[in-house]
């Protein structure tokens, strides 16, 4: 429900530039955020666990109910400090029911558990990725630059973009772009493959999704014409797109 | 029909000042359609703008010699590329870019008659200044690769196997690049405009630089030069003038005829710590033979000597380079990794005095416990555990039935032998405390020297267990080969050495039947001599890997790239990773277009922003995985494990191949005395002529105008 298969998007503002975007993240409808949302819940809620965990396995290893630090259990503006106010706030979250039952599993194990376990959670938590995003920017004269999503992807929820990791590759070093094939499992693979002069590997684009052969083609002829082409299709094409120029430059859709 | 495939090229800085006013348009023009803006000249006359351009007059008053501005953006001449905020109806040359810019507008809109698409790419200038720049490949921390014809020598007198498998590999990987080259079926050849991106990059480091130099200049065109002063501006100037002539006079005094004899007296200190450095490095790199391990090879003390001695004769030399860093313009970019290496190398050895003070007083206060502390630890685990380890194995060890008889002799041997160091071990006791309170005075060179000393200590202390080892293994190899041949004879084969293969053999009865019996002898003393193998193996194992955490932890004190990563924290476009581009959405930019001018012809436009990435922190420690990388090879690989299997010897990690890492700090050829003379010798001499740019309160008092100065010489280039 939260991801697709791999669909392309292109942008291609004018015929020299074109961005292209395999994403497993459907389009952002309004169920999509209601659960997207709720995953950045279920997210903090294991970081609170995590900390409860660590309270409870090092601070109260007994497993006894301490009293709590302001007696009153209120803190009034005066003697606030962060520290003290942190600490209150994992106490009551300790003190409350939840809390107790996630103490009374932290405290038979032994601390070292405790900590590794927290730990990948914590991991889990912080930076599983629900969705992966890689994106091909291909400008003539300049070069082509691959990217792909890192991080939990937090800003997304918000209409906002990715972190990204990018590699930028200058056109003279570019020796050739090709669709190569290659078996994985027991299924064949077409990928689109750069080869770099002066470098020992060749570059894979789209690493983690891979693609189906039609996307890869597209994308394939899409970078070729942007990159080489002095005249052609692609380039009609895109005068014509500038002529209409009333905004419709972002292109369409294209589901894979 | 438009030039080239119609494609303009305009970067365009995002910092520069916008505001609704007529303007110049002034930067490099790369080819036709391919420009980079360095500035817009407001309120002037294109054509005039054109002319000083010519002249040289907007780059007047230069601090440096504006020759090299040219040779490092790779253009003979700026030129102006068009207009700003002018409207159609004023003509301009078919090439000039007429550019739309307002305070609020983020993007300008630009337009030009001979292009049909146009590529707007924004990016922000680094600032000289502070030393940020970019570039398109990351920077290097280390040190080039002028090291690596050093290191191939080295490798050929002594290659090891893993060494020569990783050069195998990359031979038949090249090959296999090399074919992929003859699949490509055309063969393009780049075009004017792509091979520029390295001069682009260049001109963007030297845009903030000279957009201040032009904007200094404006005013020379059109109006008229300064007025001179005033009468009532005079007398003031005098008035202080007067005042500041004995200071000034004092300061001269000081700069004359001190400072130079301190300098004097400094550089001939420092010349004579290299020359005894020479000597102590001489004696260090000694080789009996050129295959001879040399002392460093063997010493970890003797390699941190080395490494410090090096360092300090290196510094000066980093030092003369930064120092004439000062004379050029801020936005040559080329020093800037010296200069992070050589506050990095700085910076360590501070930390590790820091370090090694703390370390060392603690040290000498608590020199006997800790020598006490020292020998029980040498007693418990080298001397007792291992008595009683022997002991145990002596006795049919968890119900293992060994061969009471040898298992005694092999047993009743190192323990006689262990006895006999325990002895010498007492002799040297009572020198302990002595040992430990020299290697806490040794701590205030730094907490890497005990650290190194304990190391060493460490391998002299537990020797017995390493030729135990030795020992155990040959023993225990030669009865593994034995058996094999047996085993062979058992089967009625041989060995045929010549062939290396297995030949079969026709054996007499009485060699067969002599043959089975040893065989059978051998096979069931085996266990026995298994044991006691594993045993030291272990230990030596565990004296390896205590050796490594000392390896570890020294390299850490000697190699940490401490200042690169504070200066990933404070500022991360100093330590560019390469570039990024992105493409932003134009439609905003379509709708202010559409409004201003519904009438004009506008060519399709993709805005891109240009962006520096910071270095990442894999390459920043690629040394480190480096050389992790050869650590796991060396121990982890199925050689080893097969070497250990069979109790052939297991050699240690050649010193050497830790020298990777103290390369990427130091030249791998040290700079000679002469050289280094030459090289203190030459700086006052760059310094005479910056003086008087640094001292202008000098000029003053003699009745000069200081602004005189830069164009007197500026004039030189008009």
């Amino acid at each position: 429900m939260l991801t697709t298969t791999p669909y392309l998007t292109t942008r291609r503002p004018s015929p020299t530039t074109a961005e292209f975007t395999l994403t497993t993240c459907p389009p952002l409808t309004l169920p999509l955020r209601a659960a997207l949302f709720g995953v950045l819940c279920l997210r903090f809620i294991a970081v609170l666990s995590v900390m409860i965990g660590i309270y409870s396995a090092f601070f109260h290893p007994s497993g006894l109910l301490p009293p709590p630090i302001f007696p009153s259990g209120r803190i009034t503006l005066l003697d606030f400090d962060l520290n003290n106010f942190l600490l209150h706030m994992l106490h009551l979250l300790y003190v409350s029911s939840p809390g107790q039952s996630l103490a009374h599993l932290a405290v038979p194990l032994p601390p070292y558990a405790v900590l590794a376990l927290s730990g990948i959670t914590a991991y889990i938590a912080l930076f599983a990725r629900i969705h992966t995003t890689e994106s091909l920017l291909v400008l003539r004269g300049l070069g082509i630059q691959m990217s792909s999503n890192v991080g939990g992807g937090y800003f997304r929820l918000g209409g906002g973009t990715y972190m990204k990791r990018t590699r930028f590759i200058p056109t003279e070093k570019i020796q050739d772009i090709l669709i190569n094939e290659a078996f994985k499992g027991f299924e064949v693979r077409y990928y689109l493959v750069i080869v770099v002069e002066g470098e020992e590997d060749v570059v894979v684009c789209f690493p983690r999704l891979l693609p189906r052969r039609k996307i890869v083609e597209k994308v394939w002829r899409g970078a070729r014409g942007c990159l080489y082409e002095k005249d052609g299709p692609v380039m009609s094409a895109g005068a014509g797109g500038g002529s209409t120029h009333n905004g419709n430059w972002r292109g369409g859709n294209e589901k894979g | 029909m438009p030039e080239d495939d119609g494609l303009m090229r305009v970067f365009w800085p995002t910092d520069l000042p916008r505001s609704d006013c007529k303007g110049v348009v002034v930067g490099w023009r790369n080819s036709a359609l391919d420009v980079l803006v360095v500035a817009v000249l407001e309120e002037v006359e294109p054509r005039r703008v054109e002319s000083a351009l010519k002249l040289g007059n907007l780059l007047r008053n230069a601090p440096h010699p504006v020759s090299r501005i040219y040779e490092q953006c790779g253009k003979s001449s700026i030129s102006v590329l068009g207009v700003s905020n002018t409207p159609d109806t004023v003509e301009v040359d078919s090439s000039w870019i007429r550019v739309m810019i307002s305070p609020k507008q983020r993007v300008p809109s630009v337009t030009c008659a001979r292009a049909s698409s146009i590529q707007i790419i924004l990016f922000e200038r680094p600032l000289p200044g502070r030393m940020q720049y970019m570039s398109l490949n990351p920077i290097a921390l280390a040190l080039g690769d002028k090291h690596d014809g050093f290191r191939q020598d080295f490798a050929d007198s002594g290659e090891e196997d893993d060494e020569k498998r990783e050069r195998l590999n990359k031979e038949t990987k090249r090959k296999l690049v090399e074919k992929l080259k003859q699949h490509s079926v055309v063969k393009r050849i780049p075009s004017p405009k792509e091979r520029t991106l390295a001069t682009i990059v260049n001109q963007i480091n030297w845009a903030w630089e000279l957009e201040k130099l032009l904007q200094q200049n404006v005013s020379r065109i059109g109006t008229r030069p300064k007025r001179a002063l005033s009468v009532s501006e005079r007398v003031v100037e005098s008035a202080t003038t007067a005042r500041d002539m004995i200071l000034v006079w004092l300061w001269d005094m000081i700069t004359i005829y001190v400072l130079p004899v301190i300098k004097k007296l400094f550089v001939l200190g420092l010349m004579a710590h290299r020359v005894v450095a020479e000597m102590l490095l001489r004696i260090l790199e000694w080789r009996l033979r050129p295959r001879y391990a040399a002392l460093k090879d063997i010493s970890a003390t003797a390699q941190q000597v080395e490494i410090r001695l090096q360092q300090f004769c290196y510094w000066p030399m980093q030092y003369v380079t930064l120092r004439l860093r000062k004379n050029d313009w801020a936005s040559v970019t080329t020093s800037h990794p010296d200069y992070i290496r050589f506050y990095n190398s700085l910076w360590l050895v501070a930390n590790d005095v820091i370090i090694g003070m703390a370390f060392g007083s603690y040290i000498i206060d608590n020199a006997d416990w800790v020598a006490n502390e020292i020998s029980r630890l040498l007693t418990t685990y080298t001397v007792e555990a291992l008595q009683s380890s022997i002991s145990w194995l002596m006795g049919w060890p968890a119900g293992l039935k060994l061969n009471t008889e040898l298992a005694a002799f092999l047993g009743d041997l190192f323990l006689w032998v262990i006895e006999y160091w325990a002895s010498c071990i007492e002799t040297i006791r009572p020198m302990l405390p002595r040992i430990v309170l020299i290697i806490g005075f040794s701590s205030f060179a730094g907490a890497s020297m005990p650290l190194a000393l304990f190391s060493d200590l460490l391998s002299i202390l537990t020797i017995h267990i390493y030729s135990f080892y030795l020992a155990s293994a040959r023993i225990f190899h030669w009865q593994l080969n034995i058996l094999q041949s047996l085993f062979h004879l058992f089967r009625g084969k041989k060995h045929n050495v010549l062939r290396n293969r297995i030949d079969s053999c026709d054996y007499g009865l009485d060699q067969l039947l002599v043959g089975t019996i040893l065989f059978t002898v051998l096979f069931f003393l085996l266990p026995t001599v298994v044991v006691f193998y594993l045993n030291f193996a272990i230990a030596r194992m565990a004296i390896i890997l205590f050796k490594a955490c000392f390896d570890t932890a020294l390299s850490c004190l000697n190699h940490f790239p401490l200042f690169a990563l504070m200066l990933r924290v404070k500022d991360p476009k100093r330590l560019p990773g390469g570039i990024r581009f992105e493409l932003r959405d134009t439609q905003d930019l379509s709708a202010i277009c559409n409004d201003n001018n519904p009438l004009r012809q506008h060519p399709s436009t993709s805005v891109i922003s240009l962006q520096p990435i910071p270095l990442d922190f894999k390459s920043m420690f690629y040394q480190y995985f480096q050389m992790g990388n050869r650590i796991r090879k060396h121990y982890l690989s199925p050689r080893v494990v097969l070497c250990l299997l069979t109790g052939k010897f297991v050699p240690p990690l050649n010193r050497k191949n830790l020298y990777s890492l103290q390369y990427s700090m130091l030249p791998a050829k040290r700079a000679g005395v002469m050289e280094m003379w030459d090289a203190v010798n030459s700086l006052p001499a760059s310094k005479r002529k910056s003086m008087p740019v640094q001292v202008p309160i000098l000029a003053n008092g003699r009745n000069r105008f200081p602004s005189n100065y830069g164009g007197g010489r500026a004039r030189s280039y008009g």
